[in-house]
């Protein structure tokens, strides 16, 4: 019994919420329309929690992600306003997200520095630089250049369904690309044995002929190369970029990854599970909406259900191990 | 065995919960969403409560989404309660930012409306305040207390249209009194908020213009340059000259410097229970089958002087 809670125990209670909407809102939960709707609102979501699984699968974090997703929607944005091609700015916010990412990489690997401790100084120093690049205001209106918001609005044609037309978003399917491209590299390549080999045991990994440094530094490049991406995708999304907009990501995307732990055979952090996460996060938000909770008693509830969620994976670990 | 007793009635207990919550959305009534990333600001706090009065009254299922400042939130939010199938949406914020949401809404045939949002061909109608009117009643004022006669100091900001809106009104007041000079037009830097800047600018204005009589009246198209502007003639021991400063929106500062009975003579200032109680009666007309022709509608708004600046 204990074996089954544990193994499947939180799977059990995604699909219980999941269950619980459907039998709540008959009509309207358990449509394509509703889950394309709710795939493209986690999008952004999605690409941040995947990249930020890279990092905790060797033990770290990165609670910059948030700050940067913000710092590279302002930069884009303001490059628009000078005029920069779509390409150019949207190539500098991404330079913008790997640099950050290299400098959170060199203050954790090369100088040392917890991850934790780190990446709050860089959050405080991206989301300093994102008010000083964008002045504080929001870029919006004729400054954003049509075929960037177009992006976010866009997507692959299904058919129709009672007589609308079906869209698979553009954003969607950008986040699955970025999530595939992880997988791949996590869970098939050696460069991905390796994270998994320094977040079991870094001293052994070392040990073991594993150049820890480098791979740390890289991780968190990658990392803040997927924020970059996400606050792109987010000024898409909104046509617009004002300094704080990417904030909310970072906590979001850190209870994904835990609450995708859950689910994991081994307690470790995967990419799939991590998509697991974010889709319990999302189909929280989309269906507590449709059933008019209060957004503040909605936030309580999506505290408690990671709280469940950790708690009987605790629970289920400690029984397993006959106490 | 104990353990997962123990997690059982945990889970029965949340299952619980989440029924009754279930439970309580099924009111009778319509189905009203107000969406906001700005609930914490006192004004839309204002316009929310006297949406929700008016909106109780009408016996409506008001349910409202604060987003904590996310946008993108909130087009999420419209695209579920387009789902879910409300009868009409409120936002409070600039459409032009939520696109995407508006489109949603439009496939789904919800009416949209603005709660001082801004103006776009998806939303029905727009309920805020008349800039035009703000500037003419403040310049009106200012013409007024000076005689029709006398140099005046503008300070405007035609980079932002709102405000650029209040500029024009009072350029063209001015213009109708023949007395009446416009000494300088002065846009300062808001970067900093707009009240250094604006008292630097006005204090190189007193320097130019050293004769008592020689300034008239400030006439700022909102609070921060007029309380900037005070500060400089207080600052230069001017405040007796008899200098009438006016503003726009009636902040707190503002208000307090008017009820201090100085230089600072008027300002306006807005109704926003007035604009949540219009939004919903807007959104009645539109919900009992009338069609709307203005796409804009204004909630009439309050010249605030010593008088009533405590109120």
């Amino acid at each position: 019994m204990a074996r089954v809670l544990r193994h499947y125990g939180s799977l059990i209670g995604m699909a219980a919420i999941v269950l619980f909407f459907w039998a709540a809102l008959p009509d309207t939960f358990m449509t394509a329309r509703n889950w394309l709707n709710i795939s493209q609102q986690l999008s952004m979501l999605t690409v941040v929690a995947v990249t930020m699984t890279v990092v905790m699968v060797m033990g770290d974090f990165d609670l910059s992600v948030g700050a940067m997703a913000s710092l590279a929607g302002v930069v884009a944005a303001v490059l628009f306003t000078l005029g920069a091609p779509v390409p150019v700015a949207l190539a500098a916010a991404l330079a913008v997200g790997l640099a950050g990412g290299v400098l959170n990489g060199v203050l954790v690997s090369v100088i040392g520095i917890l991850p934790f401790v780190a990446t709050l100084a860089t959050l405080t120093m991206f989301s300093g630089a994102a008010f000083l690049v964008s002045g504080g205001k929001t870029v919006f209106g004729r400054d954003i250049p049509q075929g960037f918001a177009d992006f976010a609005r866009s997507g692959l044609p299904l058919g129709t369904l009672d007589g609308k037309p079906l869209v698979l978003p553009a954003l969607t399917l950008f986040a699955a690309a970025v999530t595939l491209a992880v997988w791949v590299v996590l869970d098939h390549t050696t460069y991905g044995r390796r994270l998994y080999a320094i977040g079991g045991n870094a001293e052994a990994a070392r040990l073991a002929g594993v150049k820890v440094d480098r791979l740390r530094l890289s991780a968190f490049a990658f990392t803040g190369a997927g924020a970059a991406l996400a606050g792109l995708m987010y000024a898409s999304r909104v046509a617009s970029a004002n300094p704080v907009q990417g904030d909310g990501l970072m906590l979001s995307a850190i209870a994904a990854v835990f609450l995708g732990m859950t689910i994991t055979r081994d307690g470790q952090p995967h990419v799939l599970a991590t998509v697991a996460g974010v889709v319990t996060l999302g189909v929280m938000d989309n269906g507590l909406t449709q059933l008019q909770v209060d957004s503040y008693v909605r936030q309580v509830l999506v505290g408690a259900i990671i709280i469940v969620a950790v708690s009987v994976s605790a629970i289920g670990k400690r029984a397993m191990r006959g106490r | 065995m104990t353990g997962f007793t123990r997690r059982a009635v945990g889970g029965l207990a949340l299952a619980a919960a989440l029924a009754n919550l279930g439970g309580m959305a099924h009111a009778a009534g319509e189905k009203v969403a107000v969406i906001t990333p700005y609930l914490s600001q006192p004004g839309t706090q204002f316009y929310v409560e006297a949406f929700q009065a008016r909106a109780k009254e009408l016996g409506w299922d008001v349910n409202v989404i604060d987003t904590a400042g996310d946008v993108a939130a909130v087009i999420s939010r419209m695209e579920d309660v387009a789902t879910q199938g409300v009868d009409a949406i409120v936002l409070n914020v600039d459409p032009a930012q939520v696109g995407a949401g508006l489109d949603a809404a439009v496939a789904a045939n919800i009416p949209v409306f603005g709660m001082d949002a801004g103006a776009d061909p998806r939303i029905k109608a727009n309920v805020t305040s008349n800039g035009y009117a703000m500037a003419a009643e403040t310049s009106v004022y200012v013409a007024n207390r000076i005689g029709g006669a006398g140099n005046v100091v503008m300070f405007v900001f035609d980079a932002f249209p709102p405000v650029q809106a209040r500029g024009v009104i009072a350029d063209a007041v001015f213009k109708n009194h023949p007395d009446i000079t416009v000494l300088d037009r002065v846009t300062p830097d808001v970067s900093d908020g707009g009240i250094a800047d604006s008292r630097a600018k006005m204090e190189a204005i007193l320097q130019a213009n050293p004769e008592p009589g020689s300034i008239k009246a400030v006439w700022a198209a909102w609070d921060q340059p007029a309380l900037g502007a005070l500060q400089a003639i207080e600052a230069a021991g001017r405040q007796n000259e008899g200098i009438v400063i006016t503003g726009i929106d009636a902040n707190p500062q503002a208000r307090d410097a008017i009820a201090a009975g100085g230089n600072f003579e008027a300002s306006i200032a807005q109704d926003f229970q007035g604009i949540g109680k219009t939004t919903a009666d807007t959104v009645a007309r539109v919900l009992g089958g009338e069609a709307l022709k203005a796409n804009v509608i204004y909630v009439p708004t309050r010249l605030i002087t010593s008088a009533n600046a405590k109120e």
